[in-house]
């Protein structure tokens, strides 16, 4: 131990002579109280470090340090004003070619201030299962190594270390006097007066059932569709990572015993936002259906059993997924959108995730895409994805991150131009297919496969054609008798004759045109069937009688009514006599009509 | 290109209300429906003489519209977000 001390003191002198400009010489520690906390597979710690300006110039940050053997360990580090909730931005810098962290007081600290701050961090992959293989009814011990100091590069006046364990079952621990151990607990120090980067090694052999479970590989993807939805779906690998189960595995003694694979995984519980509908939990053979939901007030748990026990060694995969509404994530102005949500969610407490892809998938045609995200991570490059209705393909972003914790369940936001005239792309598509396929068919019924024509058919057709085309024209007809007699009685009232002659020029302008195309059917139908002909002659000469009862009426109106040359009862006899004939006439062609359908 | 801020933005809401999904979809596809059946007894019914191009063509369009919607108001109900 003594030799440990004397090298990091050799590293002390190294680093006075090199005079780190970062490392204020001035800054000192009053106080450091350390809690542990061991009692899951991450090592939570938590710093409270009492810092005093003895120089003369203010001092506007620190440097933190983690004792280099476990540097890479460290999944996440914060800082924040003891007692507040106030965070301290940390960067990551290099002292002296190693890692380390700079982290800002809030106010540069005063010549002769004190300052208190908090400074979290996690290990993982930390503890070390020791033995390393159990057989399915032992218990699972772990061996944690720390530090009963700070390694730190500034003197500390006085330092304490309680290690939470979370059980009472201690194999084992380094006495370090003072140290004392109570209900769980494990304190080490005060020590006093110790020089920057102190370190003292302490092994504490424990019992440790937490599951010591991690995802491996979490890929996450989160699907926008601007109809309204957030597609989440997470495919999860699982590994349990404490003491291999060793020897064989009995289902029923560890259905039977409760005492049974206590370091195993039965299930555990996954949290997922309050909106969250549709939720499904699948595997590559199907539904798995050992699931339970639980509502709560601003979250939505999900107990997720897998189809098997974890023991330590196993691993599973499974996949869950469900829809979040649009509103609760994304935000927009205009053809600006903004989309802010978890870059990774909650899995599991406690939970590690080994290597992590997240892909954002964007309705089709976003364009300037721009993301922020809370923490450093590995863009790779960008991709379409096809799905339903696509055709220039979504664009998605993808990213990758390892080694995260549950610290790491932070908000990214992600900016994009989206127009929305794209959103009418799908519709199109649709009612394009629809309209080519009723196209095919208009095509298709005007193709002719027969090899000899059938001249008696082909001729009933031709007339039947014929007669309704007359048809046609023929109720286009009574349409203009039917106007011309609203425009009578409108004279009636107005004695507007100027209008009403310009009406009547237009009014004969149209019959003509009509009749002409009439007669010349009429003379068509002469040849191809004298039988209809007559008829059709027969509907002409009762059209020609009723548009000449509707002449009559106009001269009665133009040269008797309005210069008032008629009394009331004489006109009204001649009207009735009128309407008496047009509707005769009207039930005859009606008849006609009839027939030659 | 210049950030908007968070709090001038609105929360985004679909141009459907889901609650009119169900609704919106049967209409849609009653109509169309309609129009399609109208097409297709026309078609069957009508010979080469007899034939009006302009009113297939309007007749199958307005149909091909209202079912074209109708799917798709389908398709985001039953949970297929395109």
């Amino acid at each position: 131990m003594k030799l440990v001390l004397e090298n990091y003191l050799l590293i002390f002198c190294i680093a006075i002579t090199a005079c780190d400009c970062n490392v204020s010489p001035y800054l000192k520690i009053v106080n450091v109280d350390r809690l542990i906390d061991i009692s899951s597979q991450i090592v939570k710690v938590t710093n409270k470090i009492t810092f005093q300006n003895a120089g003369s110039d203010s001092v506007s940050h620190f440097v933190f340090t983690v004792d280099p053997k476990v540097i890479d360990n460290v999944a996440v580090i914060k800082g924040r004003i003891s007692d507040l909730d106030v965070s301290l931005s940390v960067s990551e810098i290099s002292v002296e070619n190693r890692k380390a962290w700079s982290i800002k007081f809030e106010n540069p600290l005063e010549s002769g201030k004190f300052s208190t701050v908090d400074v979290y961090y996690a290990f993982i992959d930390y503890l070390k299962p020791y033995p390393t293989k159990i057989t399915q009814n032992e218990k699972q011990f772990v061996k944690f190594i720390g530090n009963s100091y700070l390694y730190i590069p500034y003197h500390v006046s006085k330092v304490t270390t309680s290690v939470a364990l979370g059980t009472k079952n201690v194999e084992s621990y380094t006495r370090v006097e003072p140290v004392s151990y109570s209900d769980s607990h494990i304190l080490y120090g005060p020590y006093k007066d110790l020089k920057p980067y102190s370190f003292h090694e302490i092994e504490i052999h424990y019992e440790n059932n937490a599951p010591f479970l991690i995802a491996s590989q979490l890929l996450r993807k989160i699907e926008i569709s601007h109809w309204g939805n957030i597609a989440v779906e997470e495919e999860i690998t699982l590994e349990h990572t404490g003491a291999k189960l060793k020897g064989p595995f009995s289902r029923y003694d560890y259905q039977r015993e409760p005492e049974s694979g206590l370091s195993s995984v039965k299930s555990f519980k996954t949290v997922l936002p309050a909106m969250a509908t549709d939720i499904y939990y699948r595997d590559e053979i199907g539904n798995i259906s050992t699931s339970h939901l639980y509502n709560l007030e601003n979250s939505i748990e999900v107990e997720l059993r897998p189809r098997f026990p974890l023991f330590g060694g196993w691993n599973t995969q499974y996949i869950l997924g469900y829809n979040v509404p649009l509103y609760t994530y994304l935000f927009t102005k205009g053809n600006n959108y903004l989309l802010k949500m978890p870059l990774i969610d909650h899995i599991f407490d406690n939970m590690v995730i080994k290597e992590a892809v997240i892909k954002i998938i964007l309705p089709e045609g976003s364009h300037s895409i721009d993301l922020n995200l809370p923490y450093n991570a590995e863009r790779l490059p960008d991709s379409l994805h096809y799905t339903y209705l696509d055709t220039i393909g979504r664009p998605v972003i993808t990213l990758k991150k390892t080694n995260l914790v549950e610290d790491h369940i932070d908000n990214f936001e992600l900016r994009y131009v989206f127009p929305k005239i794209f959103m009418l792309l799908e519709p199109l598509l649709i009612i394009g297919f629809l309209y080519i396929l009723f196209l095919t068919i208009i095509v298709y019924v005007r193709l002719d496969f027969s090899l000899s024509k059938d001249e008696d058919t082909e001729q009933k057709l031709r007339v039947c054609g014929l007669c309704s085309r007359v048809i046609n024209f023929e109720h286009k007809k009574l349409k203009l008798y039917q106007s011309f007699e609203d425009k009578l009685s409108a004279l009636k009232y107005n004695k507007d004759l100027n209008s009403f002659s310009v009406n009547v020029k237009s009014f004969n302008s149209e019959y003509k045109s009509i009749s002409a195309q009439l007669s010349e059917l009429i003379a068509k139908l002469k040849t191809e069937s004298p039988d209809i002909y007559e008829k059709v002659s027969e509907l002409l000469k009762l059209d020609k009688q009723l548009k000449e009862i509707y002449s009559q009426q106009q001269t009665v109106y133009v040269e008797k009514l309005i210069p008032g040359k008629i009394n009331k009862a004489s006109f009204l006899e001649l009207e009735n006599g009128f309407s008496k004939k047009k509707e005769d006439n009207l039930s005859r062609i009606n008849k006609l009509l009839k027939s030659i359908e | 290109m210049e950030k908007i801020p968070i709090d001038v933005m609105n929360p985004y809401l679909s141009p459907i209300n889901p609650i009119l999904l169900p609704h919106l979809t049967l209409i849609l596809f009653a109509i169309g429906t309609f129009f399609t059946a109208w097409f297709f007894v026309y078609e069957v019914t009508s010979n080469k003489y007899t034939r009006d191009l302009l009113k297939e063509v309007s007749v199958a369009l307005v149909a091909a519209i209202f079912s074209g919607f109708g799917i798709l108001c389908l398709l985001i109900w039953v949970g297929i977000y395109v």
